[in-house]
């Protein structure tokens, strides 16, 4: 049914509210990409067999993923009156007691991460209940306690695949409030207030942006959802597409509204099987509802979106290759100005955002500009959603208010290192960003601090490093990637990066020289002066920032020979302590190459000619007689 | 055109106009700039990036920029020599040497901005069918696609693999051996050879091309394909059965007409 006044949505939302606290229990399984590959479709199947078999009358519902990666797969369960319960590190062979227990009113009390009484979706609240005081409050686990959840307000809670519990929990409703109620440039104002700055990395002003794309010339317009999110270790906006795609749609629909344009493209990575399956979903339920294609919610505005696939290459998430990746051509970018909002897709003035920076407007048209600007710093507003990977304990999703310092993400949300190993610095911003070191964590993620600090904001990568990481081979492994995804159009990105590539490899061979470090120094001001996209400008930022804060390990590789973090296998030996080699023979056993001899319990020796260093022999050894030198 | 717009270049004011970009000005005001991917037929393309001035003032964001692709502008104050140009250039240079070692061009441009060798490592494919001159600049392309619309030649592979050729590296079936490519070719990269009634163009995949004879004197004159794609083109269409002669005997023929009808003798054909 197509839904043209309040009275219509309200019922629809009613609806929602039912699927929602549908008067019995309800389990929602995380079903994001991340809950799928830690087995939560088996958990799913699972649940539903064992209910069948029990003739159980429960709702079971797929939800999209709350980001707390480390301890999936997640299951939400909720009893009327009572509050909703979160399950973790729910296995297939959990199912059958989790229901054994449902049938008691109960639930695994060993198995419940948190339970959540009552929830801000921002666009209305649900109360859940309370009960099951001996599970910990949602605020009062770490990973949880410091977020602040504006963009992931829904993700994990809702059903991605069903618009009517979007509605439920007041989606749509600030679509209707900008169509029925505001002018264009009164929706600009508002993002205006709000100082929102592009999610996508460069941060520039959005309102600001509308508002030139708005005044352009053309007799078509087109906005764009940048979802080609091809940072190594970043998934915010794959979360943010399957948990809640609606959110993106409703806030493409009120800034095509405001920009008055008629066509909208998402421009999605084919890598991204689930989040396209659920935008699909999302958009055909969308205009089944009226709340997309023509006469949207009953007023003359129209607006239709289409999907665009992107084919894998790392460039096409800048904004001119993307817009002649949708074209049909090869993503290459051009020389901006002019600018798109002036001359983008097809020759008309286009508005492209990144799918977080979408994700903002609902809210900001719910709670208005100002509400907004409240959290945040001076000239960064609101929060920023980053995927905290690598050497961390707690791994996942983070939302947190711009300004937050990094210790925090890392230290209080992440709980430090892996396995309570030293952190030695993080890398923001994702391949072309800069690695900061643990003395400087007091930085505040804003545009500008992480600048300073010789980083980018990029779209929200954070990788932790530890002691065991080199960081030599970081900044190679991150110019490998940058120099394999040049498109090969301008020199200095396209030949620099691969001679800066081919003098790291070098070093971290060994066979560095005097002289490597200032050559390197000299290409990548050049590169980052004269590149002609963001690509190759930002792309010498890690050996920059490695270079400046850890020069002492790429010396040791050139002077000494060696690797500090004992990772680059040129400058590495394994040997076995004799006193310490119990002959038990596992290395032995497990080594690939044959390359360790020795009698039964007998201390056992490698032959260094023959040994690879793969180092499944120092992972083996029980008794940590295995040494690298 | 009238002049309408100022703007200074190294302090000095010139005078331009409208939609002229600041290296078309530069160079007909005689200040060197050097670059490669630009030509005036077609659209600016930014990539070999020796172009760089810097703003100081005007309507931009001051800092370094390609003056290929920087319209001029009421107020817009440009320097086209300093320490940081120099340098930024230098170093394209070498990546320029190393990229091309074959190509003099390179090698005198180099040269004349004081860079007589490089600290990266020299590229040189002796199979290279560009003979290790090519710094894709894409003009070649840019004739091919954007100027004629053949489509004959492109970019292949991404990123350090790109290189410029016929898709598969299989003979054309669309180029109609127009060398429009050879022509604006700033190293002179690109090799073919005619050989009797053939052109071939050795550096796209031996791509032949058959040659038109001159119905008169016997000599091949031009690729038949070229021929029947310019005619289609004049208008008005070239006299009956000129098309099938070369043009050194239709100047004969012309002059020959034209001798005898001073004479009062019309001829027929």
């Amino acid at each position: 049914m197509k839904i043209s006044n309040l009275d219509a949505l309200d019922e629809i939302k009613q609806q929602g509210l039912k699927k929602i606290f549908p008067g019995k229990p309800r389990i929602a399984v995380g079903l994001a990409t991340c809950g799928i590959a830690t087995g939560g479709d088996l958990v799913f199947e699972a649940l539903k067999d064992s209910l069948e078999k029990r003739g159980l009358d429960v709702y079971l519902a797929k939800v999209g993923c709350i980001g707390y990666c480390k301890e999936e797969p997640l299951v939400n369960i909720s009893f009327p009156g009572k509050p909703l319960l979160i399950l973790h590190r729910v296995k297939e062979r959990d199912a059958n007691s989790i229901v054994e227990a449902l049938t008691k009113g109960d639930v695994p009390e060993e198995k419940a991460l948190c339970r959540i009484e009552e929830w801000d979706h921002l666009t209305s609240k649900l109360a859940y209940g309370s009960g099951f005081e001996n599970v910990p409050r949602y605020s009062d686990i770490p990973y949880f306690r410091y977020q602040k959840k504006l963009v992931l307000r829904n993700c994990g809670l809702i059903n991605p695949e069903d618009i009517e519990e979007y509605i439920g929990i007041g989606g749509y409703y600030p679509l209707f409030k900008a169509l029925k109620s505001m002018s264009p440039e009164e929706i600009i104002e508002e993002v205006k207030a709000s100082e929102l700055r592009g999610r996508g990395g460069a941060g520039f002003p959005t309102g600001l942006k509308w508002s030139i794309t708005r005044a352009a010339n053309g007799s078509r317009k087109y906005v764009i959802c940048n979802a080609d999110e091809g940072d190594p270790g970043a998934y915010m906006n794959r979360n943010e597409m399957e948990s809640d795609p609606h959110m993106l749609i409703e806030g493409m629909l009120i800034g095509a509204y405001a920009i008055g344009a008629q066509e909208g493209v998402i421009y999605v990575r084919a890598e991204y099987p689930k989040a396209i399956e659920r935008l699909e979903l999302a958009l055909q339920q969308a205009e089944e509802y009226g709340l997309l294609g023509d006469g949207i919610l009953g007023t003359n505005f129209s607006f239709h979106i289409t999907l665009a696939k992107g084919a894998g290459a790392f460039v096409c998430g800048e904004e001119t290759a993307l817009i002649s990746s949708v074209e049909g051509k090869p993503g290459r970018p051009r020389p901006r100005p002019p600018f798109p909002a002036e001359k983008g897709l097809w020759g008309m003035p286009t508005n492209i955002n990144n799918v977080e920076t979408w994700c903002n407007i609902p809210i900001i048209i719910a709670k208005g500009g100002n509400w907004f600007a409240q959290t945040g710093t001076d000239k960064n507003k609101g929060t920023k959603v980053f995927s905290l990977v690598g050497k961390v304990d707690n791994v996942g999703l983070v939302e947190v208010p711009l300004g937050t310092p990094l210790s925090q993400i890392v230290y209080e949300i992440g709980n430090g290192g892996t396995g309570g190993k030293k952190i030695k610095a993080l890398q923001t911003g994702g391949p072309s960003g800069g690695c900061i070191p643990a003395s400087l964590f007091d930085t505040p993620v804003d545009y500008e601090k992480l600048k300073e600090a010789g980083s980018i904001m990029g779209s929200g990568g954070i990788v932790v490093m530890d002691a065991d990481t080199c960081m030599v081979d970081t900044a190679k492994f991150f110019i490998e990637f940058t120099s394999d995804e040049s498109c090969g159009k301008c020199i200095p990105c396209k030949e620099g990066l691969q001679m800066v590539h081919e003098t790291l490899e070098k070093i971290t061979r060994g066979e560095g020289t005097q002289g490597d470090l200032e050559v390197i120094e000299d290409l990548c001001d050049t590169i980052q002066k004269t590149s002609l996209c963001a690509l190759g400008q930002t792309a010498p930022n890690p050996v920059l920032t490695t270079i400046r804060y850890f020069r002492s390990e790429y010396e040791a590789h050139i002077r000494d020979h060696k690797c500090p973090a004992k990772q680059c296998r040129a400058l590495i030996t394994y040997r076995i302590l004799e006193d310490k080699c119990t002959g038990c023979t596992l290395c032995a056993r497990v080594c690939p190459v044959a390359a360790i001899t020795g009698e039964l319990r007998k201390p056992h020796s490698i032959n260094p000619d023959l040994c690879t260093k793969c180092g499944s022999c120092k992972d083996v050894c029980k008794f940590d007689a295995v040494i690298v030198e | 055109m009238k002049n309408k717009i100022r703007l200074k270049i190294n302090g000095k004011e010139y005078a331009a106009n409208e939609g002229e970009y600041v290296l078309t000005v530069a160079a007909r005001e005689g200040i060197d700039i050097p670059a490669l991917c630009f030509n005036e037929a077609f659209e600016p393309y930014g990539a070999c990036r020796l172009c760089l001035v810097e703003v100081l003032a005007g309507p931009y964001q001051p800092g370094l920029t390609t003056s290929c692709t920087l319209k001029v502008k009421e107020g817009l104050e440009v320097l086209t020599e300093t320490e940081e140009i120099r340098k930024h250039r230098r170093v394209l240079l070498e990546l320029y040497l190393a990229q091309a070692p074959e190509s003099q061009f390179i090698k005198d441009l180099a040269l004349k901005y004081d860079v007589t060798a490089t600290r990266f490592r020299i590229k040189y494919d002796p199979a290279d069918p560009l003979g290790n001159k090519c710094v894709l600049c894409g003009l070649c392309v840019r004739a091919c696609n954007e100027a004629l619309g053949i489509g004959a030649i492109n970019y292949i592979g991404r990123g350090i693999n790109t290189k410029v050729n016929t898709p598969f590296l299989e003979p054309s079936s669309e180029c109609i051996g127009c060398n429009a490519c050879v022509r604006v070719c700033p190293t002179g990269a690109i090799k073919f050879e005619d050989v009797q009634d053939q052109r071939i163009m050795i550096s796209w995949s031996k791509t032949r091309v058959p040659l038109k004879q001159c119905m008169i004197c016997g000599k091949y004159f031009a690729p038949e394909p070229l021929t029947l794609f310019s005619y289609q083109k004049m208008d008005p269409r070239l006299e009956e059965g000129l098309e099938d002669v070369c043009p050194d005997c239709r100047r004969k023929l012309f002059s020959r007409k034209e001798i005898l009808a001073s004479k009062g003798i019309e001829v027929r054909k």
